[in-house]
């Protein structure tokens, strides 16, 4: 049994080479620049400067400020609702694939193209949102010019893109539950209520704890919906900006690749963080 | 019996609220695209249009290189799926099917790697890319992407469903690695491998960042980029912005109502596993 076929590899080394080049390599590549200063082309050993830089950096501050509430807001909000609607469609509604398809749309298009239609129904003046606000007298804020807008204008569209995922995922664990468990309550007159805070929100804990992580990355990772809705800026005067928005602007904008890399870093320790303190709740509740 | 009654009502209400928040982008976006101008800043909004102006449409094209953009997607989008797949089946072949020393590392490096954000490495990527001289070719527009550990993780799970006797026995009657691969792995998880193809070639078309880093001349963009671009210089034509929108999602969303078992299966599948 201690066979060792090397001609493994063979099948392995375009991944191999590949993951090398353009995953591995580019790890430690962001990681050394990130204590260089200097352009792409000069860069030269500076210490631990860029990490000073940014964390005396205003901007800095306020993209991860931005990114973490993103983030706090609009994960369990979405999850929330994801999981109330899954419950319903699980429940209640016969034609379950119909309303699967629907509410699954949002993931397989193009965050730039819908961003710009919601750019259009967020619009002060002629947008479709403010029209219904003003007709059921509420107020009307400028979504996307007020500076103080544009954060809770890009968690409600966060908040609208992350349901199609969570929404899939949570019926797929719901199918997987046993129906006996539906089967034994029913026997016993357990009401509705009762069924599904004692059967179904056990069983689904694993699916939420995983899908906690998901979107708390994928929040931390935010770019492409902020430069969508407001034309590729980070909203009037930066005032939405992310923690991708600062590094694709220390990038390629300014010009100043070790503090983009800086940046990088950081954001990587923290998404590394909230993975590794999600394999350790879903150890604990694997526990009990 | 009369509460219950009230509850599926109710549940019934909420969810076609969000059904149709769901939704109404998208409607919205088709029907603005074949408005006039007039009528996408009209105030109360206009919903549908008086006259469907197709003439939108002309004008996009006349505008901004969209035939091209659409092109540059497709290739592109393309390529990375056919490359990626066909190295990560080879790879989940490796890791299935054969014994070797050090197979524990690499998996134990790819599922570490599989943690690591697009984002935190997108940019050194473009370092390399830019030192090779390959920014603005379709080269630098998918060599990253020419191999994907997710997939392959994805379909060692699939492969290692197919029996290893299968493999032992194939063997046996002579028949090659090579052989195995094509005439038996690959026939038995068609679907398997359909699915991850479709998805793959929905986020190569969706994909922004990248394709936003290594172009810049207007002749490489991918749709994503082209259409952003073209929503700041039509500036304030809302029904071109709408129109062009409309361009970049349609295929996708008609290639995803032919697929969506396909798809909505590999998702749920995919990511259970984490």
């Amino acid at each position: 049994m201690k066979t060792n076929q090397k001609k493994a590899w063979l099948y392995l080394a375009p991944t191999i080479i590949f993951v090398t080049l353009f995953s591995i390599y580019p790890i430690l590549r962001a990681f050394g620049m990130s204590f260089q200063s200097g352009s792409l082309i000069d860069l030269t050993w500076t210490g631990f400067n860029n990490y000073k830089y940014i964390f005396n950096d205003p901007e800095f501050w306020l993209a991860i400020k931005n990114t973490l509430l993103y983030a706090v807001i609009s994960v369990p909000v979405g999850l929330a609702i994801s999981i109330m609607l899954a419950w319903i469609i699980f429940d209640k509604v016969k034609h379950k694939a119909l309303f699967e398809t629907t509410f699954f749309m949002p993931y397989v298009t193009s965050t730039i193209a819908i961003g710009i239609v919601f750019r259009y129904i967020f619009n002060g003046d002629y947008g479709m949102l403010n029209f219904l606000l003003r007709a059921v007298h509420l107020p009307a804020p400028d979504w996307i010019d007020d500076p103080a807008m544009s954060l809770t204008t890009i968690i409600i569209f966060g908040i609208w893109s992350s349901l199609a995922f969570n929404i899939v995922i949570l019926m797929g664990a719901l199918r997987n539950i046993d129906p006996n468990f539906y089967t034994i309550a029913d026997m016993y007159g357990a009401s509705g209520k009762d069924k599904f805070w004692r059967i179904t929100m056990p069983q689904l804990v694993p699916t939420i704890a995983f899908l906690l992580t998901m979107n708390i990355i994928g929040a931390f990772k935010i770019y492409t919906s902020v430069y969508a809705l407001f034309n590729g800026a980070a909203g009037v005067g930066n005032s939405g900006t992310t923690a991708v928005f600062y590094i694709y602007n220390k990038f390629q904008t300014v010009g100043t690749p070790g503090v983009a890399m800086a940046a990088t870093v950081v954001l990587f320790l923290i998404i590394l963080f909230a993975t590794f303190l999600q394999r350790k709740m879903m150890k604990k509740i694997g526990e009990n | 019996m009369k509460k219950i009654r009230l509850g599926v009502v109710f549940s019934y209400i909420i969810l076609f609220i969000f059904a149709f928040i769901t939704v109404f982008p998208f409607i919205y976006m088709i029907l603005g695209g074949l408005m006039n101008f007039q009528e996408t800043t009209s105030i109360p909004p206009t919903l549908i249009p008086h006259h469907f102006e197709w003439s939108n449409y002309a004008k996009v094209f006349a505008r901004a290189p969209f035939g091209r953009y659409f092109f540059n997607t497709v290739l592109t989008a393309t390529v990375t799926t056919v490359v990626s797949l066909f190295n990560s089946l080879l790879g989940a072949f490796a890791m299935v099917n054969l014994r070797f020393k050090g197979k524990g590392v690499i998996q134990m490096v790819m599922l570490s790697l599989l943690m690591v954000p697009g984002e935190a490495i997108i940019f050194t990527n473009y370092n390399t890319i830019a030192h090779l001289g390959l920014l603005n070719t379709y080269i630098g527009l998918v060599l990253p992407f020419l191999t994907s550990i997710f997939y392959m993780y994805y379909l060692q799970s699939y492969f290692g469903s197919i029996s290893t006797t299968i493999y032992k026995a194939a063997m046996i009657d002579g028949a090659s690695d090579w052989d195995y691969i094509w005439k038996i792995l690959v026939p038995m998880s068609k679907s398997g491998l359909f699915t991850v193809g479709l998805l793959s070639f929905i986020s190569g078309w969706n994909s922004f960042l990248w394709p936003l880093l290594v172009t810049n001349e207007d002749t490489m963009r991918l749709l994503n980029n082209g259409l952003s671009a073209f929503a700041s210089d039509a500036g304030s034509e809302t029904q071109l912005q709408l129109a062009a929108a409309t361009l970049t999602v349609l295929p996708i969303l008609i290639l995803y109502f032919i697929f969506r078992k396909q798809i909505i299966r590999g998702v749920v599948r995919n990511d259970i596993k984490g």
